[in-house]
């Protein structure tokens, strides 16, 4: 799943999920958010450390040109070379022209969910380079040719039996439904391609504008083989990344990783300032970043919307919410799913192309609760929703017209009291004879109780017989 | 120059590169520590969590600790860095006694690979989340913690840290920095832990000590 | 004698009048003094969370109106109703629109019903014998936008002959989510699934919940399952007296 979608049908998707996703997708996020969760009773802190967060990543937003600005300087002094892309088409040109500068045949790729964004992997193929996934889950979905289920463990979706026949047919050999033994079989075949690659292409999960750092929290070791074997490294980020200083790092690597997985620290962060000093130190010669747009600078004229620019990408929000849970992460219809997707893809498409997506929530606001920078996620679903319902400063409404007049009438209906009644009545008689749309789409879930709206009624006589 | 990205983010701001940054919010106070042996033992205790093997160690028993490791771990090869404390210490001659073939640091990565052992220096302990890290330069090689499917770091008691503050306010000036919490993981398989997936599989911490 | 205004809510108008006449049964024995405003409609919930907040204001108008006539605090059965009111009516009507004063008048007397009996009249026990196994469902609204994390379980302890147990998952969504549960059908189906496998796994008769919204999906879920667990709203818990004289 590359490349921009045209339109996210969220009710097609879902009007027939297969069962086994759900049930995947529900081992995976019972122990991720339960491991969140034993994390935060373990830090009488954490509340507060969310408040300063969510008060760093608001400053960075608002300033954010002038740590772009810092960054971009520290970086090159360091010996970094930086390129700013305003567009998907122009990240993957950029990464192209600089892989083809250096005669690159294959390239080695850890986990980048801003190349998933840009649809790097068939930008590169288009060009004759080979982007082999290494991040294991990534690898897997890259061999079976899917998009990834979820934002940190792309595979969760398959069983083990089906990971073992991809691996079996697709690298040819003989391959044991058994985790360990698969892993080593991953870890032979992509040693090979992490030594001979001719350039590493990785994300970043923060740029650290004081000193020009990219970080990198990993667990695999793929990350950090990505940033050490190959002559040539390329980070793809979004600019959202940006933190104005390494203190302000002490707070959200304590969030991250619990917030993520329920570990405390995941195994591999690096702190890269620029290519290497000496060839004998090994890592790549040559370092370049791409800071990518993509639509982030339309987001933050919205003061309301550009919160999503917050998120740090642990997908607690995900791994909480029963919609996710139900339906798993193809029924966002892009690389970002769960509550941090219905409101990123609206966002960065345009409003029609994603207009279901803020509506595939029941507000319940478990997502919000778990953010570790509080991002107001039910808020800004339904103000996503205003904007496909009624339009704003920022986009026409795209709800189809008959639903607005629809909810034109229900205002009328709902605002005068004898037009109230009157509709209470009507609905008593024709629901007694039928069952009218839309309530026939409650009722081939489950039963409706019946009509009785005599309250009123009871009051009034009740009133008059105290007379 | 102009760059677009930058002047459409500023267009959004309603900013202009003259626009003022006001101070960033302001951090908590960072962790105290405690006495060291309750540090060393909150370290040990995490990174036994994490599947990594650390102890005390008096420099007059390494030779017999490396014995072992070597015999367990079946390492044929390995590579160290040169830095002062696995110099004091004597490791190489201790490896070459044993029969291990030592490959040079700075070998090219395809030596590198075959090298069972990667023995470096921990440049700073944190406690709390059983956290090693090291610096990477000419003399350090990033390749020595992360190729060898054992890495063996030493480090001593004054390279406790309470808290990523301290690591951080010493360390930022570096150029290269990892930090490593435990053995190389993975659970993207139905959610099932297994070890050494690129990174080693095995990861020892030695304390020394007198 | 407090005084209080009945909001009924258009849900349990149409679906719930017996939970509507316990409701009043119950605080008139609480000794309170009851006003219905019949020009009441709706909160305008359903209008404002599908994204509709120029047609919401109409009908928030009316709510304005209708319980403006009176001073009296305003009383509902609804967490999520109470709440559209108490925290987006300001939204609505900020500072600077002719209905923000009183928005603001309107916004600062209006409870949840639980939260009224425990939190303003102070009572806990109100007389009620139920001697069931009873688990309780968290609703999203009350527990999260009113944040009213004890009051329930408080009036449900009190209850003579009642056994509590615990409901794995007390927090989690219902599926209800208004017009979710009709745009998705099949998502809130797995949602509603989910919680009556777990309501039934929790040994209970009787599963509470303080939202007609919940109640309504999840009594739906139940019979669609044939399950014999009942489904009530907590006032119909507090305004049992099974087996008394």
């Amino acid at each position: 799943m590359s490349g921009r979608p045209v339109y996210v049908d969220f009710a097609g998707y879902t009007e027939n999920v297969p069962p086994s996703i759900p049930a995947a997708v529900q081992l995976a996020t019972a122990r991720l958010a339960g491991g969140r969760a034993a994390r935060v009773a373990e830090l009488p802190e954490w509340e507060e450390l969310r408040q300063i967060a969510s008060d760093i990543r608001a400053h960075t937003i608002q300033h954010m040109d002038a740590y772009l600005t810092k960054f971009e300087q520290n970086f090159t002094a360091a010996g970094g070379q930086i390129h700013f892309a305003a567009t998907d088409k122009d990240a993957c040109q950029i990464v192209t022209d600089i892989a083809k500068e250096h005669g690159v045949k294959t390239a080695v790729k850890s986990k980048s969910m801003a190349t998933e964004e840009i649809g790097l992997n068939d930008a590169l193929a288009k060009a004759g380079i080979q982007a082999i996934e290494t991040d294991l889950g990534e690898y897997i979905i890259q061999l079976a040719g899917t998009g990834p289920s979820h934002i940190l463990a792309p595979a969760v979706h398959l069983k083990k039996e089906e990971i073992a026949d991809i691996f079996t047919e697709k690298l040819g050999v003989d391959a044991p439904p058994d985790p360990q033994q698969l892993t080593r079989i991953a870890r032979e075949t992509l040693r090979a391609e992490f030594l001979k690659a001719d350039m590493g292409i990785s994300g970043g999960n923060f740029l650290i504008a004081e000193t020009g750092t990219l970080v990198m929290v990993t667990n695999e070791g793929n990350g950090r083989m990505v940033s050490t074997m190959p002559e040539l490294q390329v980070a793809i980020v979004g600019f959202d990344k940006i933190i104005p200083d390494w203190e302000s790092l002490t707070i959200f690597l304590k969030l991250l990783a619990r917030s993520a997985t329920g570990q405390k620290m995941s195994t591999y962060t690096q702190f890269i300032t620029g290519p290497r000093r000496s060839d004998d130190e090994g890592g790549p010669k040559e370092f370049h970043i791409v800071i990518i747009d993509n639509g982030r600078s339309k987001i933050l004229k919205d003061p309301v919307g550009r919160d999503v620019l917050k998120c740090i990408r642990c997908s607690a929000c995900a791994n909480n919410c029963p919609v996710y849970q139900n339906v798993g992460g193809f029924a966002y219809g892009w690389f970002i799913s769960g509550p941090i997707g219905a409101i990123y893809t609206p966002q960065i498409l345009d409003t029609q192309a994603a207009r279901e997506l803020p509506f595939a929530s029941t507000l319940c606001g478990a997502c919000g609760d778990v953010c570790p920078v509080k991002i107001p996620i039910p808020d800004i679903l339904r103000h996503l929703r205003r904007r496909v319902a009624e339009g704003d400063e920022f986009a026409e409404p795209s709800m189809p017209a008959s639903i607005r007049a629809a909810a034109g009438v229900t205002s009328f209906a709902l605002s005068q009291a004898w037009l109230y009644r009157l509709g209470s009545k009507i609905l008593l008689t024709v629901t007694s004879i039928i069952q009218p749309y839309p309530l026939t789409r409650w009722t081939k879930i489950r039963p409706l109780p019946a009509f009785s709206a005599k309250f009123r009624g009871w009051w009034k006589s009740r009133k008059d017989g105290a007379k | 120059m102009t760059n677009p990205v930058l002047e459409n983010i500023r267009r959004s701001l309603g900013r202009t590169d003259r626009s003022p940054v006001g101070l960033r919010p302001a951090i908590y106070t960072p962790r105290q520590p405690q006495t060291v042996d309750a540090e060393l033992s909150l370290f040990f205790d995490e990174l036994q969590k994490l599947a990594g093997v650390g102890a005390v160690v008096n420099p007059a028993d390494i030779a017999a600790k490396l014995k072992e490791l070597v015999e367990t771990q079946e390492i044929k090869k390995a590579t160290l860095w040169h830095t002062p404390l696995i110099g004091k210490l004597g490791i190489e001659e201790m490896l070459r006694s044993l029969g291990v073939e030592l490959v040079p640091e700075n070998a090219p990565k395809t030596e590198l690979a075959h090298c069972d052992l990667g023995v470096t220096e921990a440049d700073y302990i944190l406690p709390e989340t059983g956290t090693i890290v090291l610096h990477a330069s000419a003399e350090m090689p990033r390749a020595t913690s992360l190729l060898p499917r054992v890495h063996l770091a030493l480090t001593t008691p004054d390279m406790l840290r309470p808290d990523l503050h301290q690591v951080f306010a010493e360390g930022k000036g570096n150029s290269y920095m990892v930090f490593i919490s435990g053995p190389s993981r993975t659970a993207d398989i139905e959610l099932t832990t297994a070890l050494g997936v690129h990174g080693p599989k095995d990861l020892y911490v030695w304390m020394v000590r007198k | 004698m407090p005084k209080a205004q009945l909001f009924i809510t258009c849900l349990a108008d149409q679906f719930y009048t017996k939970t509507l006449q316990n409701m009043t049964e119950l605080l008139e024995r609480l000794g309170v003094e009851l006003v219905f405003p019949p020009e009441q409609t709706c909160c305008g919930q359903p209008l404002f969370n599908n994204g509709f907040e120029d047609k919401t204001r109409a009908v928030a108008r009316n709510f304005l109106r209708s319980f403006g006539q009176s001073d009296a605090p305003i009383v509902g059965p609804s967490g999520s109703c109470v709440g559209m009111v108490k925290h987006h009516y300001l939204e609505l009507f900020p500072e600077g629109t002719p209905e923000h004063e009183q928005a603001l008048d309107i916004t600062s007397r209006i409870y949840e019903f639980t939260e009224y009996v425990v939190n303003v009249l102070k009572e806990t026990d109100l007389g009620a014998v139920y001697p069931h196994k009873v688990t309780y469902h968290a609703s999203c609204h009350y527990l999260r936008e009113m944040g009213l994390k004890t009051e329930a379980k408080t009036l449900i302890n009190a209850v003579q002959g009642l056994e509590f147990v615990q409901l794995h998952e007390e927090e989690t969504c219902c599926g209800f989510g208004g017009a979710f549960s009709v745009t998705y059908p099949e998502v809130s189906g797995s949602m509603v699934g989910n919680k009556v496998k777990n309501i039934i796994a929790s040994g209970a008769e009787t599963v509470i919940t303080t939202e007609p919204g919940c109640l309504m999906n999840i009594a739906g879920g139940l019979r669609k399952s044939e399950s014999p667990i009942r489904a009530m709203h907590i006032i119909d818990l507090l305004a049992t007296k099974e087996g008394a004289a």
